[in-house]
């Protein structure tokens, strides 16, 4: 239906009805401009376009033209100088004293008694000025310069005489006229055209205008707009990751307290008052209150006591275990369940926040997360154990190696290193069965399992990620346009 | 954990193996390791000091690989040396051997240096528990030993050092008296501990000892010293140091004599003490999920160098004395684990019953992510620790700090995420307009003792934005998660006047803040567009969406 005919846009298009409709076949540009009442500008590059399609042709015509300088102007509206000196002096006789000329000619005294002497109109004797031809003849000749004066504001194509362009009244320009004219018949051009549309509108599709438009072609190759859309955190959607990796397996989620009692930091997991990890540059502090209040846990408190003096033969201070940190470990929550004494089987496991006395660099953050699970039952073994974190290591698609490893709080000990896709071996997990001592301090009679592990460093491996602040970044864009990374 | 290096040829020598196989085995015995250049850089845990010498190593690599089985007593002599204790209030107990022919050469005496400071830092607790000190046997002035409190006006010649100083200005004006001069200094009296050999200062622990004893290659004996706060393991340290240097070949051990003046006890010290326990095979193989046989239990504990005798289930074993992280059969357990391999355990894969459970919070933060993530706001995670000039410049008074940061950056907890909130507004002033992120996560409140909570925060920043803008996302929120709220005015500095909402719940209860922030504070903090917050406690969200209907 829009087949072979030429493709216009809608404004190019308008403007074609409007020519038309005008009855312009031919004509300047600044003149069909105004007939149509638009810019000239918006005209030229309309027909520019319509030019290209072939449907009108665009000359240029070069023309000299003559017009008036602001002289020219002043000596329209007032007279040549020299015709106002010929009529001061007939006023007076025929004769006049020359300060008498040079009060009502002023400025162009100078001009209208140069240009009269030269063209012998007057002689200057003494002071006065008399005028020596026919008053008529002089007139006449006057009235014939100021006559092409008027034709040359007029717009008239007339010649000029040298005298007015070396007075500098008259100046000649060059000037490049456009003109357009259609190229086919008024009467069919508009159907050869179809008009051309950058997008169909709801109007477009509802009136039925669609049928007699057409598309524009899009080079489907071009690069879009760049857009982003609103994104779940990489990080997060990590971490909920391994939530759900835990779930499966059957664990229960639990949370304990970011700022936490040393209690349950260290001493519930046997950890000495001594040890490295409790100085001062490991561990942080908080300021206020300095200490939290035991009273609530004294029994807990009494095993504890008992359990380290015997274990580590030191005197156990609990003003040391009241102490607020800011947890190191997420240890400390299974520790807190422990004491709960929960019915096995267990199966529970916490991700949070944990501190460390670190400088933040490219791979230390004075905050991270960890993930730490706990299981256990009347016969839990260290296979059992084992082979929780081989499926873990399974389910997030990494190769699994044990290591012996040593923690305070759990014998055997074990750490598993995965193989990251860049073949590069990563120590994930620390784990191992909870020490009798830490069971005692519990109260717990069967065997418990413990692992856990720093979730930032796997996540920005898996991520491929090499620095760790970046896991952190404020820079919203990043996030947006973060590539998906399977594990 | 202590990164130890050693010459890799001595390793090599000490032990028969490639250096491949020299890393395998070491990674059995939990240690990771790297070759660079000529020397093996080990890490070992601290649970095995007696590993800090190539000699220790040696023995615990040929155990493992069944070339060595138990560990007998070096053999060991009396000797003239005798040592008189007067204890020091701060630094009670001494402990010391001769160990002779150990024949310390170029090779060996960084190595011994390294042993000495690793049991320094580790067991030692930077010398506060124990210090060590060598002395060249042949340069004590004396057999007859005293180890006392002397004034700090006393004078000795400290290691390295030309002249004769006295002990205040040792401990004043030297690395190591700088480092370790308060540990046992008693200021009631101004005295210090010092060990004598005859009339001479030998040492004073633990600072540093006396030139005029110096151990040096070619220094053939050695007088070892431990000093410390704790018997047992003042000991326990001597023992490993008297037992790894016994792997030296021709090394016998020379016992010192060692009287207490308060009550005249005698102790002969090494003391080289077996602890001895009985081990149940049961227990091993309920504790791995194994079914060994007590020989096997036996063959496995003999590769971890322990002395075994078999009586029917039972295995009595012989804890040889340079092992420190032997507190019960637990222990034993896992060397067996060791000698076996972890690899070779095998596993049970973990058979789910009982289905697993999310915590309220966690999936009331995933309904709200989603919904988030559909009103066009992308998650940022930003860290609980800040910057104290942030929370001042918002108006957040109330805040919990820490006693000891290292980074005034990150010294305070947040009690909002509306400031952190901010900083990320700040970051992006550039970006595109509108800005639009929500946050969820952990915020403190100050309190006996402080308390976390869950929240989630949402920010606009566009060229115009008002609390409408953020009001419509929070009532948006809260109806489809059919949560019944009310709205009052709020006043926070943080916030506009008139423009600031604060929302309850149906008990009355605080649920959060929705409103526009103040532009003197965006002024403060250089951002020139509005911006509207809004925050919500996600636990009282959880609590109405799934703890009273679901109770756990």
């Amino acid at each position: 239906m829009t087949g072979g005919r030429i493709s216009v846009s809608k404004s190019e298009y308008d403007l074609l009805k409007r020519i038309i409709e005008s009855g312009i076949r031919e004509d300047y540009l600044d003149a069909a401009a105004r007939k149509l009442g638009i810019s000239k500008s918006t005209l030229a590059s309309l027909l520019m376009l319509l030019a290209d399609k072939g449907l009108v042709e665009v000359e240029e015509e070069t023309r000299e033209y003559n017009y008036l300088t602001d002289k020219g102007r002043d000596a329209l509206r007032n007279g040549l100088p020299e015709r106002r000196l010929v009529e001061t002096v007939l006023r007076t006789g025929g004769e006049a004293d020359i300060g008498e000329i040079r009060r009502v000619l002023g400025g162009e005294s100078g001009i209208a008694i140069g240009q009269a002497r030269k063209k012998g109109y007057i002689t200057i004797e003494s002071g006065r000025v008399r005028l020596v031809r026919d008053p008529r003849v002089v007139l006449e000749e006057l009235g014939k310069l100021e006559e092409v004066l008027k034709a040359v504001d007029r717009g008239e194509d007339v010649s000029v005489p040298k005298e007015l362009v070396e007075r500098g009244l008259v100046r000649s320009k060059r000037e490049i006229k456009r003109k357009f004219k259609l190229v086919h018949d008024p009467k069919t051009i508009l159907d050869k055209v179809v008009v051309e549309y950058a997008k169909l509108t709801s109007s477009l599709v509802s009136t039925g205008e669609w049928r007699r438009i057409r598309l524009r072609r899009y080079d489907i190759t071009a690069e879009p707009p760049r857009i982003y859309p609103a994104r779940k955190h990489f990080l997060v959607e990590f971490i909920e990751m391994l939530r759900d990796i835990m779930k499966e397996l059957g664990f229960i989620e639990v949370r304990g307290p970011l700022v936490e009692i040393e209690l349950f930091n260290f001493d519930v997991l046997f950890q000495a008052q001594d040890h490295p990890a409790r100085e001062i540059h490991d561990t942080l502090w908080i300021k206020e209150p300095r200490k939290a209040d035991l009273s609530a846990y004294s029994d807990l408190v009494e095993r504890v006591a008992r359990i380290h003096e015997r274990g580590w033969g030191y005197k156990w201070n609990p003003d040391i275990a009241a102490r607020l940190l800011l947890r190191s470990q997420t240890t400390s929550v299974s520790a807190r369940i422990l004491v709960e004494r929960p019915k096995p089987p267990i199966r529970f496991f916490t991700l949070g926040r944990v501190y460390r006395s670190d400088v933040v660099d490219a791979t230390h953050l004075p905050e991270f997360h960890q993930l730490d699970g706990i299981m256990g039952w009347k016969g839990y073994t260290f296979r059992d154990l084992i082979g929780l974190l081989q499926e873990v290591a399974k389910r997030l698609g990494l190769n699994l190696k044990l290591k012996p490893g040593y923690f305070p709080f759990t014998e055997p000990s074990v750490e598993g290193y995965v193989q990251l896709p860049n073949g590069r071996w990563l120590e994930l997990f620390g784990a191992g069965l909870f020490r009798p001592e830490v069971l005692e301090a519990a109260g717990v009679d069967y065997p418990v399992g413990a692992w856990g592990f720093g979730v930032e460093r796997l996540a920005a491996a898996v991520l491929g990620i090499s620095d760790i602040r970046e896991l952190y970044t404020k820079d919203v864009k990043k996030i947006m346009e973060f590539k998906v990374r399977s594990v | 954990m202590p990164v130890l290096r050693f010459k890799t040829e001595r390793l090599v020598r000490l032990t028969g193996l490639t250096i491949g196989e020299l890393q395998e085995a070491l990674f059995r015995l939990k240690c990771e390791t790297e070759l660079i250049e000529d020397e093996f850089e080990v890490e070992i845990n601290p649970d095995r000091p007696d590993m800090y010498l190539g000699e220790g190593i040696g023995r615990a690599v040929l155990g493992l690989q069944g070339a060595r089985l138990g560990w007998r007593k070096p053999r060991t002599t009396t000797t003239e040396y005798s040592l008189r204790v007067e204890p020091p209030a701060k630094r009670p107990y001494i402990a010391a051997a001769v160990i002779y022919n150990v024949n310390v050469d170029e090779d060996f005496l960084p190595e011994l240096i390294q042993f000495q400071e690793k049991l320094h830092d580790t067991i030692g607790r930077r010398r506060k528990k124990v210090a060590i000190g060598f002395h060249d046997l042949e340069k004590l002035p004396s057999t007859s030993l005293k180890y006392t409190s002397v004034k700090t006006s006393e004078e000795m010649k400290p290691l390295e050092h030309g002249e004769k100083m006295t002990i205040g200005e040792i401990l004043r004006t030297t690395p190591q008296g700088e480092k370790y001069g308060t540990l046992s200094l008693d200021s009631r009296d101004n005295s210090h501990p010092a060990l004598y050999s005859g009339d001479e200062i030998i040492a004073i622990p633990p600072v540093i000892n006396s030139d005029i004893t110096r151990m040096e290659p070619g220094t053939r004996d050695l007088f070892v010293d431990v000093t410390g706060t704790d018997l047992q393991t003042v000991l326990k340290v001597l023992d490993i140091i008297a037992s790894n240097l016994a792997e030296r070949p021709g090394v016998y051990i020379g016992m010192v004599k060692v009287v207490n003046a308060d009550d005249n006890s005698i102790l002969h010290t090494p003391v080289l003490k077996f602890e001895k326990l009985t081990l149940k095979s049961d227990y091993v193989n309920s504790t791995l999920g194994l079914s060994l046989r007590p020989p096997d239990i036996k063959n496995a504990l003999e590769r971890m160098l322990y002395n075994v005798e078999m009586s029917g289930a039972d295995l009595h074993v012989e804890v040889p004395p340079f092992r420190a992280d032997v507190l019960g059969g637990i222990d034993l357990v896992e060397d067996i684990a060791m000698a076996i391999g972890y690899e070779e355990l095998g596993f049970n894969r973990p058979v789910v019953t009982d289905p697993g459970k999310l915590m309220a919070e966690t999936r009331v933060s995933r309904l709200l992510r989603d919904l988030a993530i559909g009103l066009g706001f992308t998650e940022v995670a930003q860290l609980t620790l800040t910057s104290p000039g942030l929370l001042d410049l918002t108006g957040y008074r109330e805040r919990v700090e820490i006693a000891n940061p290292v980074q005034l950056e990150y010294s305070v907890l947040r009690p909002s995420l509306v400031p952190t909130l901010l900083t990320v507004a700040q970051r992006n002033v550039h970006a595109s307009k509108p800005v639009k992120v929500f946050e969820i996560g952990s915020i403190v409140i100050p309190g006996e003792p402080p308390r976390d909570e869950y929240r989630i925060g949402f920010l606009v920043m566009d060229d115009e934005v008002g609390y409408e803008d953020i009001q419509a996302v929070i009532y948006s929120i809260l109806r489809i998660l059919d949560i019944k709220f009310s709205v009052r005015e709020y006043r926070h500095p943080a916030f506009i006047e008139g423009r600031t909402a604060e929302i309850i719940d149906a008990k009355g209860r605080h649920l959060g803040i929705a409103g526009e922030i103040s532009p003197e504070v965006l002024e403060k903090m250089e951002i020139g567009y509005p911006i509207a917050v809004a925050e919500l406690n996600l636990e009282v969200l959880a609590e109405w969406k799934f703890k009273t209907q679901n109770p756990t």
